[in-house]
């Protein structure tokens, strides 16, 4: 009211709506929270889903993903797969490891594993087991994978030369088994898959690149798994392979002798794995003739397999006994064989066209018998050889094969032959010189039969001097002497008892003995009561004591 | 019946001393601090602060609290799946304590400061009496949410046990040590007599 009677002019005050400084906090606030959130959400990696048979020992939330022992994620969850047969982990990768999740990556559980080969994953027993991630080689991104059961023998990284090896038989081969080279271990076996499609065994072998080069085209591979045992002309040999390949298998590669090395080879590059050496070596074998004999003979104890040798030589071997390579009404016995024919070129002189060698040597009478490989197991053999004064015959064909004429083995010529040479060695044997040393022989013995009963005799004279010895009175006198000796111990021991004499003394002596203690008791007693009685005696016994005067 | 209140005779309390004198004089005359009616721009401040501990405490919740790392692997913990794994194992109690503390309590602070600005606005028609006594509860509890915060440092200092365990503090434990002070903050800022003066205010129109 004042102010409209003074009619002084007023300031009108607008309230202009200023933003006061403490919005700052709100804002920073919002910042930093939307900055955490973001962080945490948006920083975080790709997530890979895993799949695996079992969940065992992964834990979602704690079990860590690791590439050569570097943290790059961690499972979040692991749950059931749709159809129930697998689990899937989601596995969160850590910010910047999303180029880890590519084609070829793999992943597998790292937990303590024991297994013939080798120990691994001990660290894992404390720390807990951890998934490993390899990265693929690729760069397409993937984050769907199947986890592996086992872990690889070498890291897909590591570089050396991968190869499969085909066996009809998978052996005592397994994965991580090693591969050697003349005893040295230059690889692993990685993985063993059955090909179902062709009933064979694949392993995927890994050869270490600094030994990739000894394997070439020529190289045969053998399993080297147990141990060998062979019956020679030198005896038996017995050799083993190293501790661990008796364990978990092994396999060996080398180049056979007189094989070719051939090129080096590539990845990939498959090869068969022999059962053993034997058969690794014989693998060379190329045969260019596929041969039929008809035999007129039992062809038991032959087999498919069985040798054919020239001379000893091997030349190839029995394919199939079948008579369905006989033509009709034709009892005779059809046997296919294989053999090279370059080996018999070499064998026989004068043949410059190595490519008709069968056919000049069925000319100059190379005929087919059947021998007796083994007196042992009667096993038979295809023995080709020269056969003088044979029928002339030439080499003929029957359909795809050739026929070589074949001689019958059992000729009674030839077992005459046979027996006679027999006769003949026997004819030769020193049977009378032997006879003679038999003669000598029984002699001497007769001689040193003689000379045990002399001993003998000796023996029994010595027993009866000791009969007598025995009999005689001083020895019977010898336990009456005994026996007084005994009774004056006892006597001298019955001196020592209570009624003894022994007794008495020494009951005496104690007595004296208790009365000097007693006397010495009386003694320490007055010396303690005054000491000086050592010196001055007791009282008013000895010299009086002087007195001062008064 | 008639309410009046000092600031409608024009006397202000002084923050600092307590003394009341009239707002004209613009410096209290015992202590010389600035005299103002009602807390300068209470409301403006108080929704500052409510507004910033709302936006911590989402990351207070959705980050890890603490990471307990032993044999076996870490794990990582927030403040829910601590409360949902002591609920699973059976630990009752604990949980609902962790629950009440940590969840519940900032929560409702929240929403009973959001309600007491509203108010103090002049928003809503709830009896001024009741909105201080809730405006008191809330001043009061504000401090106990620190708990959470206090088990967490207590934990990271006891237990290092080198490789076999050790607990490290998450990245959400200092969200939620600043919403707790923020929410207190909010209630400190607050100025419960604008609860009164709007039925001051209103009473005071009515009269001539």
């Amino acid at each position: 009211m004042t102010e409209e009677e003074t009619h002084e002019p007023r300031a009108t005050i607008h309230h202009r709506r200023r933003w006061s400084s403490v919005w700052v906090v709100p804002l920073l606030a919002l910042i930093v929270a939307g900055g955490l959130v973001w962080k945490h959400y948006a920083g975080r990696g790709p997530i890979a889903y895993v799949r695996f048979e079992t969940a065992e020992s992964i834990k979602a939330g704690v079990t860590e993903v690791r590439c050569r022992s570097v943290r790059v994620g961690i499972i979040e969850k692991v749950d059931l797969s749709d159809d129930l047969l697998s689990v899937v982990a989601e596995v969160r990768m850590d910010p910047n490891s999303e180029h880890l999740l590519r084609q070829g990556t793999r992943f597998w559980v790292v937990k303590p594993r024991v297994s013939g080969a080798s120990i691994s994953g001990l660290s894992t027993i404390v720390e807990g087991a951890y998934l490993e991630l390899e990265p693929g080689d690729t760069n397409l991104p993937v984050h769907h994978f199947d986890g592996l059961e086992e872990p690889p023998v070498t890291s897909s990284s590591v570089p050396g030369l991968r190869l499969t090896l085909i066996s009809e038989d998978a052996g005592s081969l397994s994965s991580g088994s090693p591969i050697y080279y003349r005893g040295f271990e230059v690889g692993r076996v990685e993985r063993r898959t059955l090909d179902i499609t062709n009933r064979r065994i694949r392993f995927d072998i890994f050869i270490k690149e600094e030994y990739s080069s000894l394997v070439s085209q020529g190289t045969c591979f053998w399993n080297t798994s147990g141990i060998d045992v062979t019956a020679g002309a030198d005896g038996f040999k017995v050799s083993t392979p190293s501790f661990q390949a008796m364990l978990s298998g092994g396999a060996v590669f080398s180049v056979p002798k007189g094989g070719n090395v051939g090129p080096p080879v590539q990845d990939g590059a498959v090869f068969e794995l022999y059962p053993d050496e034997e058969s690794a070596q014989k693998s060379i074998f190329r045969p260019d003739h596929r041969i039929l004999l008809f035999f007129d003979q039992t062809v038991r104890n032959l087999s498919p397999g069985a040798p054919v040798e020239f001379r000893g030589i091997p030349l190839g071997r029995v394919v199939e006994i079948s008579f369905k390579h006989s033509p009709p009404g034709d009892s005779r016995v059809p046997v296919v064989i294989e053999i090279d024919s370059d080996t018999l070129g070499k064998a026989v002189e004068d043949i410059n066209d190595p490519s008709k060698a069968l056919a000049e040597c069925v000319r100059r009478g190379l005929r087919a018998k059947l021998s007796s490989a083994s007196l042992l197991t009667g096993a038979l053999f295809v023995d080709l050889d020269f056969v003088p004064g044979a029928m002339p015959a030439e080499l003929t064909k029957i359909g795809e094969y050739e026929v070589i004429p074949t001689e019958s083995s059992a000729s009674i010529a030839q077992l005459q032959d046979q027996v006679k040479a027999i006769l003949a060695k026997i004819e030769a044997l020193p049977l009378d010189d032997t006879l003679n040393k038999f003669g000598t022989a029984a002699d001497e013995i007769s001689i040193t039969v003689k000379d045990l009963r002399g001993t003998l005799d000796e023996a029994e004279g010595a027993l009866a001097e000791a009969k007598k010895l025995l009999a005689r009175d001083e020895t019977q006198n010898l336990t009456a002497e005994l026996q007084a000796t005994l009774k004056q111990v006892r006597s001298s021991v019955d001196s020592l008892g209570p009624e003894g004499a022994m007794q008495g003394d020494l009951a005496r002596t104690l007595d004296e003995l208790r009365a000097a203690l007693r006397s010495f008791k009386v003694l320490s007693d007055s010396i303690e009561e005054k000491p000086n009685s050592l010196l001055f005696g007791r009282e008013g016994s000895g010299d009086p004591t002087p007195r001062a005067k008064r | 019946m008639e309410i009046r209140s000092a600031a409608a005779e024009g006397l202000a309390s002084c923050h600092l001393c307590g003394k009341v004198s009239p707002v004209d004089l613009g410096h209290c005359p015992r202590c010389q601090s600035p005299l103002h009616l009602r807390k300068p721009h209470s409301l403006e401040r108080t929704w500052c602060f409510l507004i910033s501990s709302i936006a911590l405490y989402f990351p207070a919740n959705l980050l890890p609290i603490m990471s307990v790392s032993g044999i076996g692997g870490a794990s990582h913990d927030t403040i829910m799946s601590g409360v949902l794994n002591f609920w699973k194992k059976g630990d009752f109690l604990v949980a609902i304590i962790i629950f009440s503390a940590s969840i519940l309590i900032p929560v409702l602070k929240m929403i009973a400061l959001c309600w007491l600005c509203f108010a103090a606005a002049g928003k809503t028609h709830t009896s001024p009496k009741n909105l201080t006594r809730l405006y008191h509860i809330t001043e009061l509890v504000g401090r106990w949410s620190m708990v959470d915060v206090f088990v967490v440092a207590i934990l990271v200092a006891l237990v290092q046990v080198g490789a076999l365990s050790s607990v490290l503090p998450g990245p959400a434990i200092l969200s939620f040590a600043a919403v707790v002070i923020l929410t207190m903050f909010a209630a400190m800022s607050f100025d419960p007599r604008l609860l009164w003066d709007q039925h001051v205010g209103r009473d005071l129109s009515d009269t001539p």
